[in-house]
């Protein structure tokens, strides 16, 4: 399976996922934003303009289950997984706990980048005690489920594709 | 471990998306239709896997809800019961029905629920956790229903059709602060606009009444008609607040007369403008 087929599979695997299991198990009206997780983990393995382009479809696609205006989540999630690729860069050597501390920190800056966004296209008021209620049980629920997401969009994301790399201060590029 | 990753490129390509996603944000909000058909193409590719999701995870929320929200299905059945009761005792002194319906309808001047509706059930909140002021309920395009539908229960309005695919459609409650909607105080039968308030419950008339207009706490909201989306004199809620004092910009809050709680039924109203008419009449 060539790399680009990959990622539609965990693509739309994890569509279908946010749409059936996800919207079933609720805590305080808040579930998992897996499509969210996806893109955040898509920077994290594989770098900025990868994650990038995987963060969009992830974004379009949850417009497009959600009834949001498309490209509202594509608007944020690719910013984010950009900018958690380049802090993935600063934070290679860091245990787990760190990590799974910045990944409850992006996912909550995404739910409220997100929120923010919509409330500036006037699609909902912004209530700031629910906006903090909302990113804190969403990033908490995910991060139960980022171990096999994980696996997944690695899978995904640095399989099959050439793959870029840079080698750290020497700025020597080469493509394998 | 993640891969290791080029540095160059992802700036440009970053721009590009953000001005790809912002292109099609724009075109959304002009109505370019082809999104909007992509969007419910997929919406109802997904519905049968949605319901068969539904249908499976029902015997595990009525276990989880046994378990967890004991008490408070115990509060609903006594509060069932007590309505019960209540209904039953109005059933038996029919005179004062008779009155109090005469005198709802002095106010209303009409009776709205000869109008034709549609029977639908509250399906939840839609995907995702940013659906604030929106529901989710069983009945699409195929049913007869289309966007801009006016959504009441027996005690009044209670919000538009917002998103109308094939199976399934979202409403748009009067509290959400987008919503806008033409109304009438019965009482001095000055027109204005009301706009939902948000998460205060309330909705707010903030044009179209004028500051000298005596209006009194507890004066009946009803829609005004017209050129509204909605058909006139449904029930909208109860002036809570008349902001007699003001200058200019006078907002009067009112309760809104329908309430969700513990409702899983709702009545679409058959509008046969809005079915006939095309998206830009739709608004």
């Amino acid at each position: 399976m060539t790399g680009r087929l990959r990622i539609v599979a965990v693509l739309l695997t994890a569509m279908m996922a946010q749409v059936t299991v996800f919207e079933e198990i609720r805590i305080d009206g808040v579930s998992v934003e897996l499509l969210l997780l996806v893109s955040i983990l898509a920077g994290f393995h594989g770098g900025p303009e990868r994650g990038a382009v995987v963060a969009f479809c992830a974004g379009l696609l949850h417009d497009s289950i959600t009834a949001t205006p498309m490209g509202l989540h594509a608007l944020v999630y690719a910013p984010l997984a950009v900018a958690t690729s380049h802090l993935e860069v600063r934070l290679a050597r860091s245990t787990r706990p760190f990590l799974a501390v910045g990944l409850v920190v992006a996912m909550a800056v995404g739910v409220c980048a997100t929120m923010l966004a919509g409330g500036l296209f006037g699609l909902h008021d912004v209530d700031v005690a629910r906006l903090a209620r909302t990113a804190l049980v969403a990033s908490l629920m995910s991060v139960a489920v980022v171990v096999p997401t994980s696996r997944a969009v690695c899978w995904a994301v640095t399989g099959g594709l050439p793959v870029d790399v840079d080698v750290r201060g020497s700025g020597v590029e080469s493509r394998g | 471990m993640a891969v290791p990753r080029p540095t160059g490129r992802s700036r440009p390509t970053l721009l590009l998306l953000i001005a790809a996603a912002l292109t099609l944000l724009t075109l959304q909000f002009r109505g370019f239709a082809p999104l909007d058909s992509f969007q419910q193409g997929m919406r109802d590719l997904l519905d049968p896997v949605r319901s068969i999701s539904e249908t499976a995870a029902r015997p595990l929320r009525s276990a989880w809800l046994g378990v967890f929200d004991y008490d408070d299905l115990r509060d609903r059945t006594e509060r069932l019961e007590k309505e019960l009761a209540r209904m039953r005792g109005r059933q038996l002194s029919s005179e004062a029905d008779r009155e109090l319906l005469l005198r709802l309808m002095g106010e209303v001047g009409i009776d709205y629920t000869t109008l034709d509706t549609v029977v639908v059930r509250i399906l939840g909140t839609p995907p995702g956790n940013f659906s604030s002021h929106t529901i989710e309920v069983d009945k699409g395009l195929d049913d007869g229903l289309s966007e801009g539908m006016a959504v009441v229960t027996g005690a009044g309005l209670v919000g538009r059709l917002e998103v109308v695919d094939r199976s399934r459609s979202i409403v748009r409650l009067a509290t959400h602060p987008a919503f806008r909607m033409g109304v009438r105080l019965v009482g001095s039968q000055d027109e204005g606009l009301a706009r939902g308030g948000g998460a205060t419950g309330y909705l707010v008339i903030d044009a179209g009444i004028r500051p000298d207009v005596e209006v009194a706490v507890g004066e009946v909201v009803v829609t005004s008609g017209g050129r509204s989306r909605f058909p006139a004199d449904i029930p909208v809620g109860r002036v809570v607040d008349p902001d007699q004092g003001a200058d200019l910009d006078r907002e009067i809050i009112v309760e809104p007369a329908a309430s969700l709680e513990h409702l899983s039924f709702l009545n679409v109203v058959l509008d046969p403008r809005l079915a006939d008419a095309g998206p830009l009449e739709r608004g």
